[in-house]
């Protein structure tokens, strides 16, 4: 790792970077807009316009990741990082869930 | 910033922008000419044989006739408060179709001098419709279904494509920002022009990329959240705030249209309404809903908002797209789509976006050619003056082809607008048939005569095609051909643009025609450049490099 970190970024190892900002970026979009949905301002039920807010999230957060994924330094960092922010996105949000609705809260 | 950034970035948006480019520039020229849709409608549509529409206070006189005749207009109607040539009918009703696709017709009726009622089937002009799909599927033929994720696809890339473009002009921004370079160097000004465009035009095509990829993956996008965020639920966040209605009493009779304007006029002052909605439930209950607009805000539709109301009362029951009256999360979204639709601020906005969506066409047809001669400077440079490779002559060929294609087929489908109404049966399809004949046969011009003299070729032919958009009105109005017609009042102006469109690509016909014949021999856009071409297609192909890596 300690190698790689001087080295220069180049566009070559650009497929691996981009299919984890692909997949992974909207796996932890979805993941942003469900906390937004449950956590976020107004909670779970705050209208249907609030729904369609919540959807909306998902664009600018999946093109974000993509857009900036190529700073890993490679392919297998890219993977490495977005996944544990995904898994860490979505632990947040099924434990937070799980909370609220076993009334744990 | 760090140089390597900086390169690499360079090199993806270099990629990015040759893949998506030139869906990009038909999407934005075609989604300038949206923003005139309604006017375009209106110069297309060809006059109606209908007597004029009743007044507003004698519309149940119509309804009671039309119901009488068209038994099926039970189920659903509408009541045209605006009328005008797009719209000849007071009243009308789908037939057949579905609500992906549309009606199969849509007919219309009126009451004669002695009230006896006419039935037309109605031929408003679908030419508009189809600038706006090729706006929505950049250009491409293919059903809804299957085009839309290729534009999501293409959204995704234009995404990219405008942070990595900020980012490797970030180094130079304060030094070349208001630089504009011409002279000599012609490239250098290209590339000025193509910076200083996209640097003032970012927040517009951050909102356009940002929409587009929802307008592309909202079902998916849902569908995603309704299992891993609602749990399978997502129908309960649909019917929130929903409320059972009250009983029906089905010898209610439905207030008369006039008096649903009054009503609708003194619940939302400043609301304009062009239309009322009427749908029987399967008790009979009419439910209704309004469309209208209010320039002082923005609207969910792309030049409308709109409002369910109590076709008994007249009251407002859902106000939710109705503009100025939204709730916070909602007025949001409407912003959302408004900021796409550029439906906010009357007409200022309205020419603003057309502008931005000119110049964004122009963003990309730029950014293509730069490609093309940073490859040759760079090539020169290390090797000497050498010909094309063959990928830059395929390109330079496919960027001409593809957007003056793309301009001349719309050009040529608005003029056949008014030589095809009485004559062909189905408008909708021979538009699209016109418009990818010429698209296509524009290809097939430019690789056959090159980048260069084919690109010339082609400014002609949108010059000519575009010239012949009021020189059709123009004819219409002298009694030579009888089936001709032009419409008095602001659409003219339509004339007008197309006027000053034909007098620009003419002018750049000439220059691009100068420098065929006197440019550098190298370029692509030389016309001495067929002989090289062949040189270049027996040498091994030198491409493959990543561009403006210098």
């Amino acid at each position: 790792m300690s190698r790689a970190r001087d080295a220069a970024l180049t566009s070559r190892d650009w497929l691996p970077k981009a299919s984890a900002g692909l997949v992974l970026g909207l796996a932890l979009a979805v993941a942003i807009s469900g906390l937004f949905a449950w956590f976020g301002p107004g909670g779970l039920y705050d209208g249907a316009g609030k729904t369609q807010v919540n959807m909306w999230l998902i664009s600018p957060v999946w093109c974000g990741v993509l857009s900036l994924c190529f700073l890993f330094r490679n392919g297998r960092a890219a993977w490495i990082w977005l996944g544990a922010a995904t898994l860490l996105a979505f632990a947040l949000l099924y434990g937070g869930r799980w909370l609220i609705t076993s009334g744990g809260l | 910033m760090r140089t390597d950034i900086v390169r690499m970035y360079k090199d993806i948006h270099s990629w990015v922008g040759i893949v998506c480019g030139l869906a990009l520039f038909i999407a934005f020229y075609a989604g300038a000419l949206t923003m005139f849709e309604q006017p375009i409608q209106r110069w297309a549509s060809a006059p109606s044989e209908l007597t004029a529409p009743v007044p507003l206070d004698e519309v149940p006189a119509l309804i009671t006739a039309t119901r009488a005749a068209h038994p099926e207009t039970a189920r659903g109607y509408r009541i045209h408060v605006e009328t005008g040539p797009e719209n000849p009918a007071r009243l009308s009703w789908d037939v057949g179709g579905d609500r992906e696709h549309g009606p199969d017709a849509v007919y219309g009726t009126a009451l004669d001098a002695t009230g006896a009622l006419e039935t037309v089937r109605l031929n408003v002009s679908p030419v508009g419709e189809l600038i706006d799909v090729l706006h929505q599927q950049v250009g491409l033929p293919f059903a809804h279904e299957i085009s839309m994720p290729i534009m999501g696809a293409v959204s995704l890339l234009y995404a990219i494509a405008l942070v990595s473009g900020v980012i490797i002009i970030i180094p130079g921004l304060v030094k070349d920002m208001f630089a504009l370079r011409p002279g000599r160097n012609l490239k250098r000004m290209w590339l000025d022009v193509h910076n200083a465009l996209g640097i003032f035009s970012l927040p517009f095509h951050i909102v356009m990329a940002l929409s587009a990829v929802v307008f592309a993956f909202h079902d998916q996008f849902y569908e995603a959240q309704d299992v891993v965020v609602y749990q399978g639920e997502i129908e309960a966040q649909w019917s929130q705030g929903r409320v059972a209605p009250e009983p029906f009493d089905p010898q209610a009779r439905p207030l008369p249209p006039a008096g649903i304007v009054a009503r609708l006029a003194a619940q939302a002052p400043g609301f304009t309404v062009t239309t009322l909605e009427y749908r029987a439930g399967p008790d009979g209950r009419l439910a209704g809903r309004v469309i209208g607009y209010d320039p002082r805000w923005g609207m969910r539709g792309p030049t409308y908002g709109l409002a369910g109301f109590d076709a008994y009362t007249g009251e407002i029951i859902d106000a939710a797209y109705l503009p100025g009256h939204q709730s916070g999360w909602e007025a949001l979204v409407t912003g959302f789509f408004a900021l796409h639709f550029g439906n906010y601020g009357g007409e200022p906005v309205r020419w603003g976006y057309f502008v931005f969506g000119l110049a964004g066409a122009f963003l990309f047809y730029s950014g293509n050619l730069l490609w093309i001669e940073t490859r040759r400077k760079r090539l020169t440079k290390r090797h000497g003056e050498q010909p094309q490779s063959r990928s830059a002559h395929i390109l330079g060929a496919l960027t001409v082809g593809v957007a003056l294609g793309s301009i001349a087929g719309i050009s040529t489908t608005l003029v056949a607008a008014k030589w095809m109404a009485g004559h062909v049966d189905n408008l909708a399809l021979a538009h699209r048939w016109i418009y990818y004949s010429v698209f296509l046969a524009a290809i097939g011009w430019a690789f056959r005569r090159g980048a260069g003299p084919g690109g010339a070729d082609l400014l002609w032919l949108c010059a000519l095609t575009t010239l012949l958009i009021p020189v059709t009105s123009l004819i219409g109005l002298l009694p030579v051909v009888d089936a001709v017609w032009c419409w008095s009042g602001p659409v003219l102006l339509l004339d007008g643009v197309a006027l000053a469109g034909a007098a620009v690509f003419a002018l750049l016909a000439r220059r691009t025609r100068q420098r065929a014949l006197h440019g550098p021999r190298d370029s692509i856009w030389s016309a001495h450049v067929r002989t090289a071409g062949a040189a270049a297609a027996r040498q091994p192909d030198t491409g493959g490099g990543a561009p403006a890596a210098d």
